[in-house]
């Protein structure tokens, strides 16, 4: 543990060399148990750290981060060297405190790195599994707890808690696979329940038909909506992209983007999400952001540093990632609004999962994916699995004629997101 | 000490480096120092691990009580996991071409300037480079008395142009990265390759997709090998029954053109001088001429799988070891790229990777080009983008037809498990028939 005086004493340090010093420093712990088909193969114990520093001097920006937090000096130097080679910008200072933090908002005190609740949770997914007549090939689950504390040289002083509950199981039919996962800072994920979608997944897929070649209509579930969104869509809604010329969005402020059905919004106040925050990465406080409103375009999210640059105002979308803890311009928890409907009442490809998604293109929003875990649905029910096919589109085009979202949600990364229905989809069957 | 059948500590101190560069303003430039541990402790059963940031190595009695609580989580596992004996020993790391660590960071800085600057040529509207470097010490030990130590330093640049024109944007990408040298001072020529690449792309059509002759560049085709094969192979994956691979070796599972290798000895992006479970590295032969001749192993699955050595275990900084590739290419052959192309006759040439994906248990596997060609009458003609390739893994390989005579190999990373490591990839330019393209264009 750092104490509260190393934090004074870096940004003592740091302020007779910078105008302006922020300091982030996170410790956690976590537990995680590996599931090697029906036994635990390893138990791992975390003990993590992180110091990331960034210094403000004469509008030139300098980060150093550090897994060593007691070696603060080597990181302020690494950080004021790197300030000095950076272009100036416009900057108007670092945010400084509020009266009243208030609660966590996504720490739940229950959520204790246990070794006995890892294994609990792992035993209840392989039970979960035996319901439908398939191998495990491994799954994993793991609970952590972070302690952040945020500090800068304008009087900010924000401490923080987090907690993270994950698990996730793959198995086999043959050469049918499922894979199911969930993920939430609070202790109410049923294992059995993950364990048993992951079977039903392996077990549904076998036996599958190929499909021709045609236009469908596709219902993509939360991950595999979520999977295409991260590629092109949400970063095309990041301020930075948009000024720098590599977001598809950039002039479309006002403009109808999407089906008018639909709304885009960043709800940082929302329960479930796992990035859920009052206050973002660098101290500023944060905001339900409607970012497509009924299918028109509204706004775009920022941080500090791309809003002083451009001559913006922060939206409070700095996010901390990565190893380091660097700031970049992100989401607290995309949600989606629109109609809700019984989406697989008509006939269409339902789609579970997709390979590839990550290859979109990240500007113009081309991807082509293989499916995993489709069924064909007619009449409301799944008639078949399908063997084999893909999905090839734009991702900001195939957002442009939807047909409903489904009632159920799930977290999926930085996002909540329903099962959303598109029209007229080009799948490649055989 | 009771209870513990076997123990190891991966010790990794270092630094990450980074410039970014965005339309010829560095915005960015940081440092990340590592220094993080992980502490394997075999029970009776299987491994309890920690992993701790900000590692001292204890002594006496402090040391014993680091090995209780991992012993602790030990207690916590069911399987029964044997360890292979494996080969010991370090091979020489390969002396830096030209040291990253000796150049103070302006000097970085203005290099990778000159690049960016290279690219901004009339119709492009965006140019972002990005240079990072970085830099381990490793420390190793294990409970027989085995211990290493070595460094290594992995550099290299990326370089991203978007032409604009009427509302439409396309990108050219360009990307090199080297071990135990500095490519950042020899880069310009692709900042203008990035640049053209995106102004032609403009103009590019998407095909229509559908089943086809498919030519793959080195890059795409050693992508293949590593997504399509080199996961496959991976005996943790066969071990835990997720592999389209498991039971097949001496089978042929490919065309008799086909040799894919794993080298983790070779000077190149993937090179370690020892493995992460402190196994001598060397080359495996995962399929020779269409037959499955052995799989990637670390000392656990050896003796759980069998067909082949240990020395292929791989590890971030402060994680535990997986089966992981290394240097993993398909071998020359004996055509020209011109006679490949004469005999794909109607057909198209893939070229460049935006990455890949595999399902190795359902034998299915998908990557994305960054531009192609058609090929019409045995020629190349109109530029075609956002072009994949996917497919079964075994169909996709005995669709192989020839191979080109010269191999390049190809730095990048590959993501398994929560992990990313630095491999490289390599082929000759491959034939392949009946391939299933997807492309979302219309006739």
């Amino acid at each position: 543990m750092v104490a509260v005086g190393t934090i004074e004493k870096i940004l003592m340090a740091g302020e007779r060399q910078a105008d302006e010093v922020e300091v982030y420093l996170a410790t956690g712990t976590s537990v995680t148990a590996r599931l090697r088909k029906r036994e635990i193969s390893y138990a791992l114990g975390s003990e993590h750290q992180a110091l990331s520093l960034r210094v403000i001097r004469g509008g030139r920006i300098g980060v150093s981060s550090t897994g060593n937090p007691q070696a603060w000096e080597a990181c302020l130097d690494a950080a004021l060297r790197s300030a000095a080679l950076a272009a100036p910008q416009e900057w108007d200072g670092l945010p400084g405190p509020a009266e009243n933090y208030g609660d966590f908002v996504n720490f739940d005190e229950n959520v204790v790195p246990d070794p006995d609740r890892v294994r609990e949770m792992v035993r209840g997914m392989e039970e979960g599994a035996c319901r439908y007549p398939v191998e495990i090939v491994s799954g994993s689950a793991e609970i952590s707890q972070y302690r952040i504390v945020l500090a800068n040289s304008r009087g900010l002083y924000r401490e923080e808690r987090e907690s993270l509950v994950s698990m996730g199981l793959e198995t086999i039919r043959e050469q049918s696979t499922g894979y199911e996962y969930e993920t939430s800072w609070k202790m109410d994920i049923d294992p059995g329940s993950v364990g048993e979608k992951a079977a039903f997944l392996a077990a549904t897929s076998h036996g599958g038909k190929d499909i021709p070649t045609g236009t469908y209509d596709v219902v993509l579930s939360p991950d595999a909506f979520g999977q295409l969104m991260a590629g092109s869509f949400l970063p095309a809604l990041s301020g930075r992209n948009v000024h720098t010329g590599r977001s598809r969005l950039a002039h479309l402020n006002g403009q109808e983007v999407c089906d008018p059905a639909l709304s885009f919004i960043d709800d940082p106040s929302n329960t479930r999400g796992i990035g859920s925050c009052r206050w973002d990465g660098e101290g500023t406080p944060t905001r339900t952001l409607h970012l497509v409103e009924k299918g028109v375009l509204r706004c775009f999210a920022y941080d500090l540093k791309t809003a002083y640059q451009y001559g913006c105002m922060t939206t409070g979308n700095a996010v901390r990632s990565g190893m380091g803890g660097g700031i970049a311009i992100g989401f607290h928890c995309m949600t989606l609004d629109g109609p809700r409907d019984e989406i697989l009442e008509k006939d269409a490809i339902f789609v579970h999962d997709v390979v590839g998604a990550h290859t979109t293109n990240p500007l113009t929003g081309d991807f082509s994916v293989e499916l995993a875990n489709a069924y064909l649905y007619r009449g409301g029910n799944p008639e078949y699995p399908v063997r084999k096919a893909m999905l090839a589109g734009n991702v900001f085009e195939m957002l442009g004629e939807t047909g409903g979202l489904s009632g159920e949600e799930k977290v999926v990364g930085c996002c909540v997101l329903p099962s959303i229905r598109l029209k007229n989809q080009k799948i490649i069957g055989n | 000490m009771a209870g513990i059948r076997y123990y190891d500590i991966r010790h990794v101190k270092g630094a990450i480096s980074h410039i970014d560069i965005e339309n010829s303003r560095v915005e960015s430039a940081g440092t990340t120092f590592l220094d993080r541990a992980v502490i394997r402790v075999l029970g009776p059963k299987g491994w309890g691990i920690l992993t701790v940031d900000r590692f001292e190595r204890p002594r006496g009695k402090k040391f014993e009580d680091l090995l209780a609580k991992a012993s602790a989580l030990a207690s916590l596992t069911g399987e029964e996991v044997a360890l292979a004996d494996a080969p010991s020993g370090m091979i020489p790391v390969p002396p830096k071409k030209t040291d990253p660590l000796a150049i103070d960071l302006e000097e970085k800085g203005r290099l990778l300037l000159m690049i960016e600057k290279a690219a901004r040529i009339p119709g492009i509207t965006s140019t972002r480079a990005g240079y990072t470097e970085r830099y381990e010490d490793v420390l190793f030990e294990d409970s027989c008395g085995n211990e290493y130590t070595y460094s290594l330093v992995r550099s290299g640049y990326s370089i991203l142009a978007v032409a604009g024109r009427g509302g439409e944007m396309q990108m050219g990408y360009r990307r090199r990265h080297a071990l135990q040298d500095f490519p950042l001072d020899n880069g310009q020529k692709d900042g203008e390759t990035a640049a053209r690449r995106a102004l032609a792309l403009l103009d590019a059509k998407r095909p229509r997709g559908g089943t086809m002759n498919v030519v793959l560049d080195p890059e795409l085709a050693g992508v293949f090998a590593h997504e399509a094969v080199g996961h496959a192979s991976e005996a943790d994956l066969v071990h835990e029954g997720s592999s389209v691979l498991r039971g097949k070796i001496g089978e042929q599972i490919g065309s008799g053109i086909v040799t894919i290798v794993d080298d983790p000895t070779l000077p190149e992006f993937g090179f370690e001088p020892v493995d992460a479970e402190g196994s001598r590295v060397e080359r495996t032969i995962i399929v020779e001429k269409g037959v499955l001749t052995s799989y990637l192993h670390s000392r656990e699955t050896l003796p759980a799988v069998g067909f082949g050595h240990t020395g292929n275990a791989r590890a971030m900084p402060g994680e535990p070891p997986q089966v992981r590739m290394s240097n993993t290419y398909i071998t020359e052959g004996d055509s020209t790229t011109e006679e490949l192309i004469g005999e794909c006759r109607e057909g198209i040439l893939l070229c460049g990777s935006r990455g890949g994906q595999v399902d190795p248990g359902r034998g299915v596997f998908q990557f994305n080009a960054e531009y192609g060609y058609l090929i019409e009458h045995g020629e190349c003609r109109g530029m075609v983008r956002d072009v994949s390739l996917s497919g079964e893994i075994l169909a996709t390989l005995h669709g192989i037809e020839l191979c080109a005579k010269k191999r390049k190999m190809h730095a990048g990373y590959c993501g398994k498990g929560g992990q990313t490591v630095p491999v490289s990839d390599g082929a000759p330019h491959v034939l392949v028939r009946d391939a299933v393209v997807g492309g979302s264009g219309h006739d």
